[in-house]
């Protein structure tokens, strides 16, 4: 019997090939804003579990001159020549460079934390593959910095060798402020279906709404992101509360000898529209890891509905969700790698899914309450509804856990009635001519004969 | 919505002999378990009252269960509740159960007793889902409905599968073809479907599982099934399998075995009396006094001592 070995290396062309098919140019782009955030969780310790969600105070609001001068800054730009990400979030050392950041995922004896976002190791590279052959990067720590300059295309044609996985970075000192290191990618040579997605002109909207909602925790309170110049504000987290509304919370913490996932559940009526309407295209569940959101306003078996919650429909569209993960160990967390979508074989996920149907449902038997002949709103709800005030995700979620409810007040017997009849349209001209009222409706002419008889003939 | 099915109108709960044998083999359990070491005094019962709370009296009498929950559906009959309420340690919600079942206690064991007198539907299947979801370590769950064939006189397995595809299509598993839903397999399915969505429910949830002690079928006009069992970790499954337990007659520790059969045979006052003085009996014991089939014999032998004996009470 004769033993030989098989090759089994990595090869360069599948990363840079098949890799980057899985993910959208968005998502590719998300992904560099998560290693931007990361680096601005660790400069700035950021405790992601007990700081994110909690109540914003006054002197950090968004409206606050101070804070407004001071945020951190993510500026991403692009055109179809070319690519730039840059943030003062705090950048990137030396020696993580050296040892960690090229790597296509993480090494098993890495020690450093993983990203809180980032989580997988493969982000950077991975948008940087997707987007175009050639690539710049700088950055900058208060100890020390490095550049790196890659022709991807010469860099994938060595590819023998374990040696032939390295890349050359020119060290360099460090800046003085952590407000000013941080950093610096850019991207040239684009790939020609970038530049055509880039010139359909979708690409800014979506990227723009998608940062919105993805970061809408982060936004305006720890760091300011421009898109092509433009600041991006959040998409507001809010769900209604009220004296008479109680929002729905459950919390638990899932552990294994690998960590602890803290997960925790929000669920009630959404905010109604200035239009007092509830959007069909917000309502769902939404989901976030270590604070990003993963999936949004979502009305699918995925999030319970059609398993454990009945199928989603239109009168359902007063529901809005918030499933909160967080871990210290992003590996644990129930994202996939595109962190567009949840891994469905994640035991933490399951549980939470479970959960997060018990929490729906006194929500949505209120919502059934609320048309029951799927016509008309019911008054009772409606009036309940209505006097809903859309609160901050960051208020609710200092409530202590309980069930969704709803505390009914009794409503006063109404004492009015309702009284309508028709009339000659010369008889009811003839009574504005008398009282000097030309301008006066029907219904005005109608309440004013009323009251007038009321007083002259029938004195209390 | 589905409209509850109102069989508070339909039949006086506690004058069906098999459920009532049912309910004193729940009991015989209970002080089984309290044995092994379960305190079930102290367990919280939450059940569906309705408006004769049979299972409240019992359950609070003779276990000193004193936190009891009844929860009713139907608001048409709110006051009628309030009203037959029989202790005032029962408290009443008139809400469906799945409202309920996510706001129990985490401090507390309980007892839940999902018993719809109905065919499954999708809401019980996610009440099921809900119940082993939330449930504390060392619970007990039970679940009965309606065994009948689904929908209209004249429909045939096609159209029971139909139903079943609609009500239950996540739990349905491998019963795929018509021939499956023959009468005859319709308590089996509903033991399948039922016992996927307990499953399911317990997803994620490490530490226990759900360790089955029930599993019977009788009928007092409809042919009923109820499931029941702990949710427990291995500690409360040694508990149980040190326990008299397992060498109870009517105890299932295993649902792919076949149910307990609840037989209440027709035999007169003193035919009881006579048969009663010779058990418990073995299995080749006979009697020549009067003519009795050798099943009816054995489901006597088997049920004795929780047959209720009826006679009429002028109050
Ligand atoms: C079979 S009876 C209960 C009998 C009782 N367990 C006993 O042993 O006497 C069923 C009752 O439960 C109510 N019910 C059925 N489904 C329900 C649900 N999902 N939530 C709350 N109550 C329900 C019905 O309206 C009915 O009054």
């Amino acid at each position: 019997m004769t033993n030989k070995n098989a090759n089994a290396y990595p090869k360069k062309r599948f990363f840079l090939e098949m890799f980057t098919r899985d993910i959208s140019l968005e998502d590719c782009i998300l992904d560099l804003i998560d290693n931007s955030i990361d680096a601005l969780i660790r400069s700035r310790h950021i405790d992601i579990l007990s700081d994110l969600l909690n109540p914003v105070s006054s002197d950090e609001s968004v409206s606050s001159n101070k804070q407004w001068q001071t945020l951190p800054t993510i500026t991403v730009s692009f055109s179809d020549k070319e690519f730039r990400i840059t943030d003062k979030c705090g950048g990137i050392s030396p020696e993580a460079a050296q040892a960690e950041v090229f790597n296509f995922g993480h090494s098993n004896d890495f020690s450093g934390s993983l990203g809180q976002l980032g989580a997988y190791g493969i982000g950077l590279k991975r948008a940087i593959f997707k987007i175009g052959n050639h690539f710049d990067m700088e950055s900058t720590t208060t100890t020390g910095g490095f550049k790196v300059s890659i022709d991807v295309k010469e860099w994938s044609k060595k590819d023998t060798k374990i040696s032939d996985w390295t890349i050359p970075l020119e060290l360099t000192k460090g800046v003085k402020t952590l407000t000013r290191a941080g950093t610096s990618i850019k991207i040239r040579d684009l790939r020609p279906e970038v530049c055509m997605r880039i010139n359909d002109g979708s690409v800014e909207g979506i990227l723009h709404t998608k940062i919105a909602q993805t970061y809408a925790l982060f936004l305006e309170r720890y760091v300011r992101i421009y898109l092509n110049n433009q600041v991006v504000q959040p998409e507001t987290m809010v769900l209604g509360q009220s004296e008479e509304i109680q929002v729905g919370k459950d919390q638990f913490d899932e552990k294994s000898p690998e960590g602890v996932v803290t997960v925790i559940l929000i669920a009630g009526l959404a905010a109604r529209t200035p239009k007092n309407t509830w959007p069909l295209s917000s309502a769902g569940w939404y989901v976030l890891c270590n604070g990003r959101v993963v999936v949004a306003a979502d009305k699918t078996d995925l999030t319970g509905w059609g398993a454990g919650l009945a199928n989603f429909h239109y009168k359902y569209r007063g529901f809005k969700g918030f499933a909160f993960f967080f871990s210290e160990n992003p590996l644990l967390l129930p994202w996939t790698t595109t962190k567009r979508g949840l891994n469905r074989e994640s035991p933490v996920y399951q549980r939470a899914r479970n959960r997060m149907v018990g929490l729906s449902k006194p929500v949505v038997t209120f919502l059934n309450d609320m048309y029951p002949s799927e016509v008309s709103e019911e008054i009772a709800e409606r009036e309940i509804a209505e006097k809903a005030v859309a609160t901050n995700i960051n208020r609710v979620a200092a409530n202590p856990s309980k069930g969704f409810g709803v505390v009914r007040k009794k409503s006063a017997p109404k004492t009015t009635v309702q009284i309508a009849f028709q009339s000659e349209k010369d008889d009811v001209a003839r009574i504005k001519k008398c009282v000097r009222e030309p301008s006066w409706s029907a219904a005005k002419v109608g309440e004013y004969t009323f009251e007038h008889y009321l007083r002259m003939e029938c004195p209390e | 919505m589905r409209e509850p099915k109102e069989s508070w109108r339909k039949v006086a709960y506690d004058l069906r002999p098999a459920k009532q044998v049912e309910r004193r083999m729940l009991l015989d359990t209970m002080q089984m378990l309290s044995l092994a070491g379960f305190h079930i005094s102290e367990y919280q019962y939450t059940g569906f009252g309705s408006i004769y709370f049979v299972d409240f009296i019992l359950f609070h009498k003779l276990l000193g269960i004193h936190r009891l929950l009844s929860v009713e559906i139907s608001e048409k009959i709110e006051k009628r509740v309030n009203f037959n309420k029989p202790f005032d340690c029962v408290d009443i919600l008139i809400k469906p159960i799945g409202d309920v079942i996510p706001t129990l206690s985490p401090d507390r064991k309980h007892f839940l007793w999902l018993d719809y007198d109905t065919i499954v539907n999708s809401d019980n299947l996610s009440d099921i889902l809900l119940a082993t979801t939330y449930l504390t370590p060392e619970s007990l769950l039970l679940i009965t409905v309606d065994v009948e064939p689904p929908g209209e006189e004249g429909d045939g397995p096609r159209q029971w599968r139909a139903y079943f595809r609609e009500e239950a299509e996540p739990y349905l598993g491998s019963a795929t073809e018509v021939r499956h839903y023959a009468k005859d397999s319709l308590p089996r399915i509903n033991i399948q479907i039922i016992e996927k969505a307990i499953k399911k429910g317990l997803t994620g949830r490490s530490d226990v599982e759900f360790l089955p002690l029930f599993n019977f079928l009788y009928a007092d006009g409809h042919q009923m099934l109820t499931i029941g069992g702990m949710i427990g970790s291995k500690a409360e499954r040694r508990r149980i399998e040190g326990s008299r337990l397992i060498e109870t007659d009517y105890i299932r520790l295993d649902l792919s075995k076949e149910p307990f059969i609840i037989k209440v045979p027709n035999v007169t006052r003193k035919e009881r009396l006579h048969l009663d003085s010779n058990m418990p009996c073995s299995d080749t014991w006979e009697t020549e006094e009067f003519e009795i089939p050798p099943d009816d014999l054995a489901a006597y032998s088997q049920i004795y001592r929780f047959f209720p004996a009826y006679a009429e009470l002028l109050l």
